[in-house]
């Protein structure tokens, strides 16, 4: 029952779906222990992702005998119809207070120490917190001791980020420092970890699986795709977090809603190694998509490109397109036969940015999809057609927080033409 | 991230497929199998074996319309095992023209009684409803015997359908929606001709 305990705590879980023999839920539900919530609610509303009635999609079905609404929403975690039920553990006991480690000898820059005390004043009072800061300003280590001070005081805490190489990216370092810490990992596909965690990090839709769970809910890259683009996943934030948990979001590029709405900020502009993040450089280039299609890659693009290998620079180039990537990437790989494409639904995407890092892949192709997972030391960084609606100045600014990390040099641009628009783009948010 | 078929559909759940999504799925062409479109010339292995068995001389001929490729396997796996019914129209113009000039009646394959309630609907059913075509059931599903027999033992050996005691038309197409053994059609085709079918078609959606 203990399992089923730290299983069910915080979390609503299909029933017939659960780790646990049917039997021992059956009685847990007999107990009281257990709560049954009807998957679709009165109002007619997904019970895990909070999905309305109106995208619903109802048919006949041979269980109910009539008329069923499912969720496709959330389906991918099994589906959610009239017909099923959610479980949750119905009044958890409180936990003991636990020793946790605290295992981090590094040190922070002025600003990020600042910051960090901020976080932890806010946490204090039970504030919602925004940290805005550049890319490479070293926005996690930030976070390290307001983590600790709320492991302390015996808060559970939910990491969430909006994709799962995030996540990947993130989860090692958090399990490094906090040794003694219960922590799960949570994305689709993700491992069973046994226990209760106290910490979980997890990807922005695995928070459905979460209902009144979280003392403390830390929204990270809060600007990033899809966070920014689908309501479910702020309501999901929202339902996961106990009612007056705080919220500290993390943001490079946070929208005005988030800086207006958001009572604590702390601002970190410069980047981490000391080195302000790099300023494109803006150029021309005509008729890149005829070119390419044609079958001959534009010459400034070709020098760029050869100039990189000579100097045995890893590079990524971001297309506009997946259709454009796929028409050129042969022209590409007559320059060298090691430069890869890369795109989001590619079952080697992560051995190809492994080969990038670690030198057997000269240069990547890709669009704006993989941009906020790479960390490569010395990238450098050609965006082809930055005018794109795709590269906006989130994107953008991503993009070149990517570039140039522990050198000095960097290359940017390559822009097809309106450059006093694209300006705009990368102005507008810095006043801000 | 895998395609979503979600953003097919967006809110506009009338509307087919993307064209991208689409060209994803492989027709088949070419040289098939007479009996079950398995690729190559004249009759494939497994109908050879068929037709030397008690199942001989069943069945006149069978027609799949897709491959089952990546793009089929994860379509099949939402509409099927993630339950999203409303896949059922993906292949709606597809599946009439198929079968609606067709000079048969169209029997589905069925579901178990029991296992339907559980599943909540039958997927063959679905198929043709969405494609507004007139079918007909003559057959019951047995229930899965549960023992010590191997899956193939037990096919082999107990009948997998029963007639529903309606008077057979003489000409049928039988529809499923995957084919890959050929046990299922082979033991329906079977109870339809012995409750009077003389001429019994196949047809899938998809060749395993
Ligand atoms: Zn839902
Ligand atoms: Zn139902
Ligand atoms: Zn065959």
């Amino acid at each position: 029952m203990k399992e089923l305990e730290d299983f069910l705590t915080g979390r609503v879980w299909l029933k017939e779906f659960t780790p646990f023999p049917q039997s021992e839920i059956d009685q847990a539900i007999l107990q009281g222990f257990v709560t049954r919530i009807p998957g679709i609610t009165d109002k007619q509303e997904c019970s895990r992702c909070l999905e309305k009635s109106v995208n619903l999609t109802s048919f006949y079905c041979e269980k109910c005998e009539g008329d069923c609404l499912y969720c496709r929403h959330c389906l991918k975690m099994g589906r959610i119809s009239s017909c099923t039920e959610l479980i949750t553990w119905t009044a958890p006991s409180p936990r003991p207070l636990k020793t946790h480690s605290f295992q981090w000898s590094g040190h922070l820059t002025p600003s990020q120490n600042l910051a960090s005390q901020q976080v932890i004043e806010s946490l204090q009072i039970n504030r919602s917190h925004l940290i805005y800061a550049v890319c490479g300003a070293g926005k996690t280590e930030v976070l390290f001791a307001p983590l600790y001070e709320a492991l302390k005081t015996g808060k559970r805490i939910c990491i969430a980020a909006p994709r799962t190489d995030v996540v990947l990216e993130l989860s090692p370092r958090i399990r490094a420092i906090f040794t003694d810490t219960v922590i799960h990992t949570l994305y689709g596909g993700s491992p069973a970890e046994a226990g209760f965690a106290e910490i979980v990090i997890a990807t922005t839709h695995q928070l459905y699986r979460f209902q009144n769970a979280f003392d403390l809910m830390i929204v990270d890259e809060a600007d990033a795709f899809p966070y920014s683009m689908d309501p479910a996943l702020k309501r999901a934030v929202m339902k996961a977090k106990k009612h007056d948990a705080p919220v500290i979001y993390v943001s490079a590029t946070p929208s005005v809603q988030l800086i207006k709405g958001t009572p604590g900020r702390s601002e970190i502009f410069r980047r981490y190694h000391g080195q302000p993040l790099p300023v494109p450089r803006f150029d021309s280039l005509w008729n890149y998509k005829k070119r390419l299609r044609k079958n001959s890659i534009p010459k400034k693009l070709e020098t760029w490109i050869r100039l990189r290998l000579s100097r045995r620079e890893p590079f990524l180039l971001f297309l506009p397109t997946i259709e454009l990537i796929e028409e050129s990437i042969p022209l590409f790989k007559q320059l060298d036969a090691a430069i890869e494409a890369v795109h989001s639904k590619d079952p080697n995407r992560k051995e190809k940015v492994m080969g990038l890092r670690q030198g057997i892949v000269p240069g990547l192709v890709t669009s704006t999809i993989l941009e906020r997972g790479i960390t490569v030391p010395n990238v450098q960084v050609a965006v082809i057609g930055a005018d794109e609606e795709i590269f906006d100045a989130a994107a953008l600014i991503q993009i070149s927080g990517r570039s140039g990390e522990g050198h000095r040099t960097f290359q940017m641009g390559m822009l097809s033409f309106s450059i006093m628009e694209l300006l705009g783009k990368w102005i507008e948010p810095k006043i801000r | 991230m895998q395609a979503s078929w979600r953003s097919l559909f967006m809110n506009d759940l009338d509307e087919a497929v993307c064209a991208k999504c689409k060209a994803e799925f492989e027709s088949i062409t070419g040289n098939t199998c007479l009996y079950c479109d398995a690729s190559g010339e004249g009759v494939c292995a497994d109908c050879m074996y068929w037709e030397q068995t008690e199942y001989a001389g069943l069945i006149a001929k069978g027609r799949c319309l897709y491959r089952y490729n990546e793009g089929m396997q994860s379509y099949f796996h939402q509409y099927k095992f993630l339950q999203d019914v409303i896949l059922s129209e993906v292949f709606a113009k597809e599946m009439n023209h198929a079968l609606a000039k067709v000079d048969a009646v169209i029997v589905p394959i069925p579901m178990n009684p029991k296992k339907l309630k559980e599943r909540t609907f039958a997927q063959v059913d679905s198929l043709l409803e969405s494609a507004r075509l007139p079918f007909h059931h003559f057959l019951i599903k047995n229930e899965d015997v549960q023992g010590t027999k191997s899956k193939m033992e037990r096919m082999a050996s107990s009948p997998l359908f029963h007639w529903n005691g309606e008077t057979v038309p003489k000409k049928i197409i039988l529809v499923d929606d995957l084919y890959t053994t050929g046990t299922t059609m082979r033991h329906a085709a079977k109870v339809l001709k012995d409750a009077g079918a003389d001429e019994i078609e196949l047809f899938c959606l998809i060749r395993g």
